[in-house]
């Protein structure tokens, strides 16, 4: 596929990085030291503005199927796509920074009058991520697949949780099964001899109901507990969070902390069941008066990665049990999550991430990227002419594993006598390295 | 203060106020009643020669009304209603009335108070019930909204007047200009009034007194040509509709005008009126269970219930029984309510039900303060944040609202009323409501009260339509020590 970037900031990179492999990505940008961070990348650099047709042209936007607008500037990025949409007709997405391009999609035609098919804001993307991920108690991470028949739900094993020894031993619930075990560096697809360790992050698949039971096994609290939720920054991002969280709110109960008394006010002039205080992310004195301490998530998104860690380390301090931090700078993301930050996601990151998504997943339906792009999931289609066979008698590549079967609306993870049927839809996790590999095994026909 | 300005513009407004006498000149022609007839067009020639002096004697740069000052508003604006209640107390005296009595008579009409002197009603002429009806029915509204309707050149300088008479917090306006907003006012106001009297009269009440008692309902006023009060007509069916109607009059006339002229939704979505419904909703089914345990049947309770919740609520001051001797549950109900009135923008008098919710709210964000001294808790109304200088002045008006209210009940008890007395015509008259209980109930009179006691509940119906700040600011020195006459 044929692939325009405007802008070769961090976003550009990150995408061009990504894509660079299978597809044939154009960079557009006008600063000549950019070139240089490309050097190593397999893509063709375009040296000029974004904006002009010409530069579009020799980056051969008349046969791209794909542009996307990532500068700094909201501006640039809109007319960019524009011209674009003149010379060819491309899928567009457009980067922007502020509220007002995403809403006035709604009722007016907004930003589609300028031949632009995605605007996506990052602030959004990270505030979806991040409510998703607080509305699964517990977990770090969560995802849902066809139409939350599926979900993928990520979580840390304390020392004290039951689920640490041999997988064969857990007798997880039917319906549910461990797809990936992270621990330190290390990323692996567990076998039944596999043993789990204290501090080992495991992804589980299922239906939801399986889920249920899992959560409640590895948390060992009812489903119905009411969270208690702080967000420490009332930027877009922490507004963002707590909007959607209370749109339903299911008896959480928010608190917000914001520095500026301006902002302060304009954030609980907009939030109706949150409470807003004024105050520092990094005060000991508020946190504890404010008994920050006992609440089941704590969410820092202050826009300044030394003060959110600081505020984050402050909760962990003081116990919060989940702490879910935004960094600006993706190389701190390591970072944050050596020092014990449980969830470290950046903006960036969560809108490359879905851009991607977007991208690929229409070729080659890939479902959902975890751990970094470390992991993948791919929805396959079983061909007609495919000949059953049961899973036990399968040996497919390595490092990946059938989470989950769709046979005629109905979703169900498999155990080895379970078989693979023609029409089937597969939910399958694989590391990155195994993609393509895994791909044809399970669609080739013997 | 510049005086002359005051004077001039208070000359205007009462000039523009004389040809009401005239109204009911046709009213005294009909019914025969030549004396009155006479009254009436000596005090319109008074009136107009008064007015004319005044507009004369405080003659001023043309510019000068264009940047009205403040303060000046509020002089006008207390000035003008005083000037017109002691004309409008003419016909009264003409008749035989004494001054305070005629004053209290004629105050009590153009506030839409609904209190009376008047103990043996054979003495008067119908034109002068009328007279009483009519200057009810100029009062709700607001006098001075009549003449920004009637006037073009009122238009920059009627803005402080306009908002100095407003009932409640409000500075809403429902057009850009200030005088389409009066008439679309008055318009729905006169459209309601003709409706009302056109159904009163089709279940059966003769048309004069189906025109006096529309005038009094709409204007929330409570004067009726029948001693008795609603109760005289001995009639369900008119029950219900004098309450429908007070329930409206009681409602804001601008959110009603923009519910049926842009969307239905506008009255679900403003939260004075979600209030205001619920109070009523609340209060008669209670009062509804304090007359069953009277012995009173299902439906008589029920309509008594709600149309005394109505009446008082919105301070109307009608009656459809005599309530001052119903039991001391159901009085208490009918005592709370008068402390609340009707909804801002509307005829009713009272503190008005948005300052309540909102008193409510800043009372919840104070405990909420203690538990969290560091939040930032702004108060909110149909979903918009109220500024912290109207809280302040909800606050303020509250607290001058109690305290001219007992300083009135201090009065009237100090004078030798029984507490109750004391308590239930202070209250009575501030919030323009009308009855009270005991000797000054539905069935009684404020003509036994001592007349001093008469002037000062005079003063608190003046202080009370006004919305106290208006007035009690012009009892500042500092205003006065700054006063000139140009």
């Amino acid at each position: 596929m044929h692939v325009v970037i405007i802008g070769g900031g961090e976003i550009g990179f990150a995408l061009a990085q990504g894509l660079a492999a299978s597809h044939e990505v154009f960079v557009v940008d006008n600063k000549p030291e950019v070139a240089d961070r490309f050097e190593p990348l397999d893509v063709q650099f375009v040296l000029g503005p974004g904006t002009s047709r010409e530069v579009l042209t020799r980056a051969g936007a008349e046969r791209a199927e794909v542009l996307v607008a990532c500068t700094g500037h909201d501006e640039v990025n809109i007319v960019g796509c524009g011209i674009a949409r003149q010379l060819a007709n491309p899928r567009t997405f457009c980067f922007v920074s502020r509220e007002d391009f995403l809403k006035s999609g709604e009722k007016a035609r907004g930003l589609a009058g300028f031949g632009i098919d995605r605007v996506v804001w990052p602030e959004a993307q990270l505030a979806e991520d991040i409510e998703r991920i607080i509305r699964v108690p517990g977990a770090l991470d969560a995802e849902t697949f066809v139409d939350g028949a599926i979900r993928l739900v990520e979580y840390r094993l304390d020392p004290d949780s039951p689920f640490i020894g041999r997988v064969a031993d857990l007798h997880l619930p039917e319906n549910s099964i461990i797809v990936a075990v992270r621990r330190g560096e290390d990323f692996f697809i567990p076998r039944g001899a596999s043993a789990l360790e204290a501090r080992d992050k495991i992804l589980v698949m299922g239906v939801p109901d399986a889920l249920k039971e899992v959560r409640r096994r590895m948390t060992g609290a009812p489903d119905t507990e009411r969270q208690r939720v702080a967000i420490i920054g009332g930027g877009d991002v922490g507004l963002q969070v707590a909007e959607r969280l209370e749109r339903q709110l299911d008896g959480m109960e928010l608190t917000l902390i914001e520095r500026d008394v301006a902002r302060g006010e304009f954030v609980a002039a907009r939030l109706k069941h949150t409470l807003v205080l004024k105050g520092d992310g990094t005060d000991l004195a508020l946190f504890e008066s404010e008994d920050i301490g006992r609440c089941d998530v704590l969410v820092g998104v202050i826009d300044n990665d030394e003060k959110n860690l600081l505020a984050s380390l402050l909760a962990r301090h003081l116990g919060v049990r989940r702490i879910i931090a935004r960094v600006s700078r993706r190389s701190n993301l390591r970072l944050f999550e050596r020092v014990g930050i449980d969830i470290a996601i950046s903006a960036r990151g969560a809108a490359i991430a879905s851009v991607l998504h977007q991208i690929q997943g229409e070729t080659t339906r890939l479902l959902a990227v975890v751990e970094e792009g470390a992991g993948r999931i791919l929805e396959l289609d079983v061909p007609e002419e495919y000949a059953p066979r049961s899973l036990r008698d399968l040996a497919p590549p390595l490092n990946s594993i059938v989470g989950a079967i769709v046979r005629q609306s109905r979703a169900f993870v498999p155990r080895g006598n379970d078989r693979i049927e023609p029409g089937d839809r597969l939910i399958v996790f694989t590391t990155y390295a195994a993609a393509d590999q895994v791909r044809v095994y399970f669609t080739r026909v013997r | 203060m510049r005086l002359a300005i005051v004077v001039h513009v208070t000359g205007t407004l009462v000039r523009l106020f004389s040809p009401a006498f005239l109204i009911a000149v046709p009213v005294a022609w009909i019914y025969g009643e030549w004396r009155d007839l006479a009254g009436f067009l000596a005090t319109f020639a008074a009136t107009w020669t008064v007015g004319t002096v005044m507009r004369r004697a405080g003659r001023h740069q043309p510019t000068d009304l264009e940047n009205l000052r403040r303060i000046e508003g509020f002089a006008i604006t207390a000035a003008t209603w005083m000037v017109v209640a002691h004309f409008a107390a003419v016909p009264y005296m003409w008749t035989h009335d004494t001054y305070v009595d005629a004053l209290f008579e004629s105050m009590s009409g153009l506030t839409t108070t609904g209190a009376t002197i008047l103990t043996d009603f054979t003495r008067y002429g119908r034109s002068v019930f009328f007279w009483r009806a009519l200057t009810h029915w100029v009062g709700g509204l607001g006098v001075i909204a009549l003449f920004i309707a009637v006037l073009p050149r009122l238009g920059v300088g009627g803005r402080e007047l306009f908002f100095a008479e407003a009932a409640g917090p409000t500075d809403e306006k429902l057009t850009p200009q200030l005088r389409d907003t009066a008439i679309a006012l008055w318009k729905v106001y006169a459209a309601l009034t003709v409706v009302e009297i056109v159904l009163l009269v089709i279940v059966g009440m003769p048309l004069f007194d189906a025109v006096c008692n529309a005038f009094a309902t709409l204007a929330a006023g409570g004067f009726s040509p029948h001693p008795a009060s609603i109760a005289g007509y001995q009639s369900a069916a008119v029950d219900w509709i004098v309450t429908v109607f007070m329930f409206i009059a009681g409602a804001n006339f601008a959110l009603q005008y923009r519910a049926v002229r842009d969307s239905r939704n506008a009255l679900v979505q403003d939260e004075e009126f979600r209030a205001y419904t619920g109070v009523v909703l609340v209060a008669t089914a209670l009062l509804t269970v304090f007359l069953l345990r009277q012995d009173m049947s299902l439906h008589d309770s029920v309509r008594h219930a709600a149309f005394q919740v109505a009446s008082i609520l919105t301070t109307t001051g009608f009656a459809s029984q005599d309530f001052a001797l119903w039991s001391d549950q159901a009085r208490m109900v009918l005592l709370l309510l008068m402390f609340i009135g009707g909804c801002a923008g509307s005829a009713g008098g009272g503190p008005k039900v948005v300052r309540h919710v909102l008193m409510a709210r800043l009372t919840i964000r104070e405990l909420r303060r203690t538990l969290h001294p560091r939040a930032i808790l702004p108060v909110k109304l149909g979903g918009r944040v109220v500024p912290e200088h109207i809280l302040r002045d909800v606050q303020v008006f509250m607290l001058f609202y109690l305290l001219t209210f007992a300083i009135g009940t201090t009065v009237v008890v100090l004078l030798g009323a029984d507490l109750l007395v004391g308590i239930t015509a202070s209250i009575a008259c501030l919030g323009n409501i009308g009855p009270g209980f005991g000797p000054i109930g539905p069935m009684g009179s404020f003509y036994e009260l001592h007349p001093i006691s008469k002037f000062v509940l005079t003063l608190e119906m003046w202080i009370g339509r006004l919305e106290v700040l208006t007035v009690l600011v012009l009892f500042r020195l500092e205003v006065w020590r700054s006063a000139r006459w140009q």
